[in-house]
């Protein structure tokens, strides 16, 4: 794989919030169209990482390089602009509202004097494409969110991020909440996205999980970037004791 | 709790809940009709044309502050400042009309101003206040009638010059204008909820706060906005309530106790929505605001005492709250 092209590089970022240094200096590579996995245990600053990324959090020293480019992440607005768009693990999903209208949320189709009027066609006709594209099981688009599965849901909030141009596709935990079916339900929608091109972040604490569909896995350590393996040449030990600390050679 | 279930569990489950739901949010139609039915042979001169225009007139005034606060309850803001506009817009219309000598239009345009600024004062300090617009606008009313006290000096302003009543009366197929305006109060609301994107966000807004904002909803704009179509629909019927009674309402209560708060709230909840926000349609209140209205001139038609009707229509708010609570639990 010595071939990837990385899409997007964190360059000696670095954050804290008063006395604590959740994320020391870290340039992380997340590749292109791979499956680029965080992993490490509760507070070691996978968190911090990924808000920065997604503009949910400003730095305090140290940059990013989209594409190439050295660029700032203003916010979220900024960070869909680069095409990065967070997938949260609590999904952000308004349940008393269809699927239709959450994957639209606060980008809508509009028409008419103003572009006031919602283009409610528009949006039904291009929901229908990309939940076809991720081969998302959603009978009816029409449905309240609040009658959706876990598996269904999390197939919507990817919708959102796919509609709003995301091409880096955040995904904190999405596994963590779901039993057996539906958690094959979500590997198989990151392997659908990855087959399309797009580049995953996938924030786990399922180390068995990672090994299965990741291509990369990252291990942070106490706020610090231990290191990134290539999924074929990790073994689940290697990786296990550099979630514990220790710096393999 | 939901992963434990299977796809065709939760399927079967979400169906039964949501024609549960369909009924609870529907029933409104249905009792009204049957009251109808009822007053018909019940109440005597209920069934005649003079009665049920009386009734329109009566639904009116009620109905257009309740088509504004319902865009205030869907963005997730219960308005209880009701009241304090009211005032405000009622003491300037009198104070403008009879006093200062303004014409007919720059009078309901400043009346109407008044409702806006009650309205941006409202959203100041629940959006910049970060306040709950329950506790907030419980106060700011206490702000707004006192000013309606100060300005009116705490006396009814009697309106003696023509052109009021008569202007803002006029029939149209026989019908007085403000039910016209009521009726148009409802078809904007119904396509600014429904059709905009504006409408959407109050839906979202009112739902999930959170969600919406990080999806991008200017929330704070919304609820501002929905905070000013409330005091506007407010300051709107108080110009009617002040032209039909030719003089102020101090406390907007001039028609019979029809026009005020727990009317609003009452229909509201009776209509299906959830006082948490983000739940239920603009129409069905108009049906509410008609139920609370053939309710209230039934009785008053069978001779039941003022006490009693007051009583059934606390047992009516009681009622929709129950309503709303138990929908609240199944959402």
């Amino acid at each position: 794989m010595a071939s990837d092209e990385v899409i997007l590089e964190t360059i000696d970022l670095d954050k804290s919030f008063g006395a604590v240094h959740a994320v020391r200096t870290v340039s992380w590579k997340v590749y292109a169209g791979r499956v680029n996995a965080l992993v490490g245990d509760n507070g070691a600053g996978k968190s911090t990482l990924i808000k920065l990324i997604s503009g949910a959090l400003q730095p305090n020293a140290g940059g990013f390089r989209v594409r190439g480019q050295e660029t700032r992440i203003g916010g979220p607005a900024g960070a869909f602009g680069l095409g990065i768009a967070a997938v949260y693990q609590d999904l952000a999903l308004v349940e008393n509202r269809d699927v239709v209208m959450n994957m639209f949320l606060g980008s809508e189709l509009t028409r008419g004097p103003g572009q006031i009027f919602l283009d409610h066609k528009g949006m039904l006709r291009q929901a229908h494409e990309v939940l076809d594209d991720i081969h998302a099981r959603i009978p009816n688009v029409r449905e309240m969110v609040r009658n959706l599965s876990g598996g269904q849901r999390q197939a919507v909030a990817v919708g959102r991020a796919l509609i709003r141009g995301g091409e880096i596709i955040i995904m904190d935990e999405p596994t963590a909440a779901l039993g057996v079916e539906q958690t094959q339900e979500v590997l198989q929608l990151i392997d659908t996205l990855r087959a399309q091109g797009k580049t995953i972040i996938l924030i786990s604490h399922n180390i068995q999980q990672v090994f299965e569909i990741a291509d990369f896995i990252s291990v942070m350590f106490h706020g610090e970037l231990i290191g990134t393996r290539p999924r074929d040449e990790a073994t689940e030990a290697d990786v296990v004791a550099m979630i514990m600390g220790k710096r393999s050679p | 709790m939901l992963g434990r279930l299977t796809q065709g569990e939760l399927a079967i489950k979400g169906r039964r809940r949501e024609q549960l739901l369909f009924m609870m949010d529907n029933g409104i139609y249905v009792v009204t009709v049957l009251l109808f039915i009822v007053f018909v042979f019940l109440a005597p001169y209920f069934f005649t044309p003079r009665n049920l225009v009386n009734i329109l007139i009566s639904a009116s005034l009620a109905g257009i502050v309740t088509a504004g606060y319902t865009v205030a309850i869907l963005a997730g803001q219960i308005d209880t400042s009701t009241q304090g506009v009211l005032a405000v817009a009622t003491v300037t219309t009198a104070l403008l009309f009879e006093e200062l000598g303004f014409s007919l239009p720059m009078t309901v345009i400043f009346a109407l101003l008044a409702g806006i600024a009650a309205g941006l004062f409202n959203g100041l300090i629940v959006v910049n206040g970060k306040i709950v617009a329950f506790v907030a606008t419980l106060a700011t009313q206490g702000v707004m009638l006192a000013i309606a006290l100060f300005l009116s000096g705490g006396q009814t302003i009697t309106i003696a010059r023509e052109g009021l009543q008569e202007a803002v009366f006029i029939r149209v197929f026989g019908i007085p204008s403000s039910v016209w305006i009521m009726f148009l109060c409802y078809i904007v609301g119904y396509v600014l909820l429904t059709q905009t994107k504006l409408g959407a966000h109050i839906y979202a807004t009112g739902a999930d706060y959170r969600a919406s904002l990080l999806s991008g909803v200017p929330v704070d704009r919304v609820i501002r906005i929905a905070l000013v179509i409330s005091a506007l629909t407010a300051a709107l019927t108080a110009v009617l309530v002040t032209a039909r009674a030719k003089q102020s309402a101090m406390f907007g209560l001039a028609i019979a106790g029809s026009v005020d708060f727990v009317t609003a709230l009452t229909a509201v909840l009776l209509g299906g929505f959830s006082l948490f926000g983000g739940v239920g349609r603009i129409e069905r209140n108009l049906v509410a605001v008609l139920f609370l209205t053939i309710l209230g001139n039934g009785l008053q038609l069978m001779n039941v005492p003022t006490g009693i009707i007051l009583i059934v229509r606390g047992f009516a708010l009681v009622l929709a709250v129950i309503l709303s609570v138990l929908r609240a639990r199944m959402t």
